[in-house]
């Protein structure tokens, strides 16, 4: 399962196709496609459910037009490790160029 | 052709779409399952802020507030002045403004009164040195200038911000595709109504991390007293990173009850840090700004380096495709190396601003 992750990672995106030629949301194309599908399942799991369904939401409602999106916390706490902030050093003048 | 959306997301970009292209816009669906459907009071506020920089603007609101229809008239300018409501900072408002004012008839002069630094939008900071240089290589550079007159922090605000933007005839086709190294880094921290030395506070906590990196580093306080300082008492640091061919990578971050500002400074560096890392010519928070000015650009192809799009710009590619009928081409800048970053082209559409009086 590990190794079909990766693959997928290292799988370049084609925005392009995904922005023009795709009928994603947004968010569903920066989850990437592997999630959609599995949200494709969980919907036709719902269909056969009970006689009560919940109103589909779109998780938006609360969600602002906002130009700051904030960072998640656990992505910054990689820089805690002087190991991850001498990772970047070549993105400045005095580090080593990266070739 | 009408332009026609559902919900309640991506307000401002696609009233500014419409604006510009000539074409009225519907947008219906405007939260209508809320407990308080409709519009809130800072998209009010806005729709009545477009309807003082332009002149023969028609808006309908439906009597629900579920639903709009505008037909856009001329972006005339001139001088304005607005009180926005304290649910949205000022930057809230300048961020759609500035897309708009350079076509207008005539230079604008908006004032603009409320909170200048929240959590959610662009600081006046970050616009005053991030935003609006990056409107330089469109040519749009002369006289564009934002003042911060009186700063104003959540909930009260108390705030006043004074924006000059020239006109132009035409944008310039832009073509950055060299993100350079970080040569400098600037940072602005600022305390009102609380102890002046939280902003030293917050600099020698950035400066920690940061001068690691490079010796060309400064960081400002800057003091507000009195009037100046607004209603409310906070504090906030912003900080930029340029490079040798300025680019500019930028992030902030604002004070919370019950958080050291060293933890702040710390929150804002590591954003930081974070940009920089992603890379590219233009920051996240910047791909529509850039990519809408790429767009009205001279009937030539324009090239930007950027990292991936944000959900934002993904949504705002599709609603430029819908205005101007341009779409972009998106590609890995080099398919041999492991960089998550694009290249951005597209064909601009030669947008000319006809609102404009000619001298």
């Amino acid at each position: 399962v590990n190794a079909f992750k990766l693959a997928q990672r290292n799988k370049r995106k084609d925005w392009t196709k995904l922005i023009y030629y795709s009928a994603l949301s947004p968010r569903q194309i920066m989850q990437g496609e592997l999630n959609a599908s599995d949200r494709k399942k969980d919907e036709e799991k719902d269909d056969n459910d009970d006689f009560f369904t919940l109103k589909a939401t779109d998780g938006d409602v609360d969600s602002l037009d906002t130009t700051k999106e904030k960072c998640p916390p656990n992505q910054l706490a990689k820089w805690a490790t002087e190991e991850t902030l001498d990772s970047i050093r070549h993105l400045f003048i005095t580090g080593l160029s990266d070739t | 052709m009408t332009l026609h959306y559902s919900g309640h997301l991506y307000f401002r970009h696609r009233l500014v779409l419409a604006i510009l292209s000539g074409k009225p816009i519907k947008i219906d669906k405007i939260r209508p399952g809320d407990k308080n459907p409709g519009l809130r009071d800072y998209e009010v506020g806005l729709l009545r802020l477009i309807e003082k920089v332009t002149n023969g603007t028609v808006i309908e609101i439906s009597l629900t507030g579920t639903a709009i229809l505008l037909k856009p008239g001329i972006i005339s300018g001139g001088p304005v002045a607005y009180e926005c409501p304290s649910s949205r900072s000022v930057g809230y408002f300048l961020e759609p403004i500035i897309m708009l004012a350079p076509f207008s008839k005539k230079p604008l002069a908006l004032t603009l009164r409320g909170i200048t630094t929240d959590d959610k939008d662009l600081s006046v900071d970050l616009i005053r040195t991030v935003t609006l240089p990056h409107l330089e290589p469109f040519g749009i550079s002369d006289k564009l200038e934002l003042k911060i007159k009186k700063r104003g922090s959540p909930p009260l605000g108390g705030g006043e911000v004074l924006f000059l933007c020239p006109i132009v005839k035409q944008v310039k086709t832009l073509n950055f595709v060299d993100p350079g190294k970080i040569k400098r880094i600037r940072g602005i921290a600022h305390a009102v109504r609380v102890s002046p030395q939280f902003s030293n506070r917050m600099i020698e906590a950035a400066r920690s991390v940061l001068n690691r990196y490079i010796p060309d580093i400064y960081l400002y306080s800057d003091v507000y007293k009195g009037e100046e300082s607004g209603k409310s008492p906070g504090y906030a640091l912003s900080l930029v990173a340029e490079s040798t061919t300025s680019a500019l990578h930028c992030a902030e971050a604002v004070s919370q009850p019950g958080i050291a500002p060293e933890d702040i400074a710390l929150h804002a560096t590591r954003s930081l840090l974070t940009e920089v890392e992603r890379g590219g010519c233009v920051d996240q928070k910047h791909q529509s700004l850039v990519l809408l000015m790429m767009v009205l650009g001279s009937e030539d192809v324009g090239r930007c380096r950027m990292a991936e799009p944000t959900e934002r710009t993904v949504q705002f590619l599709r609603d430029v495709r819908d205005a101007f009928g341009t779409s972009f081409k998106i590609v890995p800048v080099d398919t041999s190396d492991q960089s998550p970053q694009l290249l951005y082209s597209c064909y601009g559409v030669g947008y000319v601003n006809t609102n404009r009086t000619l001298a």
